[in-house]
């Protein structure tokens, strides 16, 4: 049975929903990856801009502002397909972090290690100890409900996130001011032009899901003060912060450091050491460290609080047993935090001490990405289907253009989750036998995305709470 | 369809086994690679092996913790294609797991990871771009030398 909770305190404004956008999205870790394109590092941007972020912002602009209601891309979906397919895009959205969660702890784990002493990110009892206390710390500050994981959000993501990128653009900016060595060829606008043939064709997804978590705002919509008018205006912001700091600082990096130092040994960590030591200001590699392990925080938080929060909406509505649906005098969902926190542990402990699931995380990180292309596929569809089946429901922010324009907004995103699902299939050429790598794949993705199907097949109203009508088993 | 308490009970250790049967199936089905010192040039070998030249070689040190070392390579076929290959050897089994887990940490985003990596004895081997034929054609004879011992 829940707790009284304290009723949806209406805590977020424009700063603070487009912050949980930014900590979702914004990442420290992606810019030396990106950096080894070099110039064509702006071309797959803008790429990843045209068929996802420009798409997923207007559609989540305009969807909230249509249906701000509790649970996200949840009462979205549901709005056009019905219970069955917004519960299955949303345990989607929720299933994939499960599998992702390992990923950003062991950076936030071996960000810190490089920050105490770099030696320790070999120690697994330390990754595993700075993982799990990461993991259950973001989950405690989940508990304590909107208004303390809001204010968490805000500091950490301008710390760990903001501060550290424009640092990063700052030290370019001055090294280019300085006169010192470019070590890319000079910029033309060739040079910006990626290259997309069968061998790089795999990096398409990848490129696609970088501004994955847009739409994480729409969470929180029960909390937000005036979503019609705010959403639309926190999409744009954080769209700019985000698209800002990943170019510019992704291009800081590609100036200073060799693409030969920026390959697998470019953590992130080795990446900004190199580069502070070339500034001179080594000293600051360190606070660095920590600054950029708050941001891993920030962005695991982002994930781990907004798909819980619509689960739980879900489970209140009766959609799961009670046993998920329980909530705390801060109105958190903290069954479903509780078990997310637990299955998560599982999966992070086999990530660090069985080695060969470390081998095989080519084909988790595949159904991840296959899970999230199963979410923006509802969500871009269920943004066309609902024009025509509610074309009356007053939106506040209507993607401009009319039919048209939605259908090109709609369609762009279509075509790049698609083909990311696609291609997402598409094992690494080494891999000898290509029908196990697609078996597993479908396998693990239709494991972690069917059991809304198995809750919805043995729903009963006894799950519904007694003020919504039900009765309490 | 009703269901029990207990039934409730099942169907969330269900789905929690759900979520954990994957990661467990890909634990057991793939081979822990085993380290040992795997002796010369893979890289080098397997190129000639297959017939791809080495246009370019760099000797690397890596900035983490146990790296001892490796080269980074430059490799051309007749079809025209080139791949960037880098190894990197690590004095222990931990220190070489611990490279693996940073890779797979750096994965951009929710996607999936830049480059393909495959680990040879005490070497950690990255290629570039992530689809490379090139690395296509190098990776049985690096199977090979994985699983040798000296």
């Amino acid at each position: 049975m829940s707790e009284a909770p304290i009723a949806n305190k209406k805590v977020l404004g424009l700063f603070a929903l487009a912050m949980i956008n930014v900590a979702a999205v914004l990442s420290i870790r992606n810019f030396p990856s990106m950096a080894v394109y070099g110039w064509s590092c702006i071309g797959w941007y803008v790429l990843g801009a045209i068929v996802f972020l420009i798409p997923i912002s207007l559609a989540g602009a305009e969807l909230a502002t249509g249906w701000p209601e509790g649970g996200g891309v949840y009462a979205w979906v549901k709005q056009a397909f019905g219970e069955k397919g917004g519960f299955v895009a949303l345990f989607c959205e929720w299933s994939n972090n499960l599998v992702w969660f390992p990923t950003v702890l062991s950076f936030t784990a071996s960000t810190l290690a490089f920050a105490l002493t770099p030696d320790l990110a070999a120690n697994p009892w330390f990754m595993f100890a700075v993982m799990m206390i990461v993991f259950w710390g973001t989950t405690a500050i989940a508990y304590f409900g909107e208004e303390t994981s809001t204010k968490f959000s805000n500091i950490g993501v301008i710390l760990g996130s903001i501060v550290p990128s424009l640092l990063i653009i700052g030290l370019g900016l001055w090294w280019l001011g300085s006169g010192q060595k470019i070590v890319i060829p000079h910029f033309t606008l060739a040079q910006t032009v990626p290259t997309i043939n069968l061998s790089t064709l795999p990096f398409f997804a990848t490129i696609v899901l970088l501004f994955a978590g847009m739409e994480m705002a729409g969470f929180h919509a029960l909390e937000t003060k005036n979503p019609q008018r705010d959403f639309p205006r926190a999409m744009a912001l954080s769209a700019v912060i985000i698209v800002i700091c990943t170019v510019l600082a992704t291009l800081a990096i590609a100036i200073v450091i060799p693409a030969s130092q920026l390959n697998l040994a470019s953590g992130v960590m080795q990446a900004i050491q190199y580069f502070f030591d070339a500034a001179g200001i080594t000293w600051l590699v360190g606070p660095m460290a920590l600054l950029i392990t708050l941001g891993g925080v920030v962005n695991l938080a982002a994930w781990l609080i907004g798909p819980a929060k619509g689960l739980g909406i879900v489970a209140e509505e009766g959609n799961m047993p009670p046993l998920f649906d329980k909530t705390n005098k801060y109105g958190a969902p903290v069954a479903v935090l509780l078990i997310q926190a637990l299955i998560g542990s599982v999966i992070s402990l086999l990530y660090v001490f069985l080695p060969s699931v470390n081998q095989a995380y080519w084909i988790l990180s595949a159904m991840t990405v296959e899970l999230l292309c199963i979410v923006y596929i509802l969500v871009f569809a269920a943004l066309i289907k609902l024009r025509y089946s509610k074309p009356d429901t007053p939106r506040p922010f209507k993607i401009p253009g009319g039919m048209i324009g939605v259908w090109i907004v709609g369609g762009l995103g279509l075509f790049g989750t698609v083909l990311s699902f696609i291609v997402g299939l598409m094992p690494p050429m080494y891999f000898t036998n290509w029908i196990v790598y697609v078996g597993s794949v479908l396998l693990g993705t239709f494991l972690l995305a069917v059991p809304p199907l198995i809750f919805l097949k043995f729903k009963h109203p006894g799950w519904l709470k007694k003020q919504n009508g039900g009765e309490q088993p | 369809m009703t269901i029990s308490k207990n039934g409730e009970i099942c169907l969330a250790l269900l789905v929690a086994v759900l979520f954990i049967l994957p990661c467990l199936m890909l634990g057991l089905i793939y081979e822990e690679a085993p380290y040992h010192t795997v002796a010369g040039e893979p890289v080098r070998e397997a190129a000639d092996a297959a017939g791809i030249s080495v246009a370019d070689v760099e000797g690397t040190l890596w900035n983490m913790a146990g790296a001892t070392g490796g080269k980074t390579y430059t490799l051309t076929d007749p079809e025209g294609d080139t791949a960037y290959i880098a190894t990197q050897a690590f004095d222990s089994a931990e220190s070489r797991d611990a490279a693996v887990r940073l890779y797979n940490a750096h994965a951009p985003g929710k996607g999936k990871q830049v480059g393909s990596m495959i680990v040879v004895g005490q070497y950690i081997v990255y290629a570039t771009p992530v689809n490379s034929p090139i690395f296509a054609k190098l990776v049985p004879a690096l199977q090979q030398a994985a699983k040798a011992t000296t």
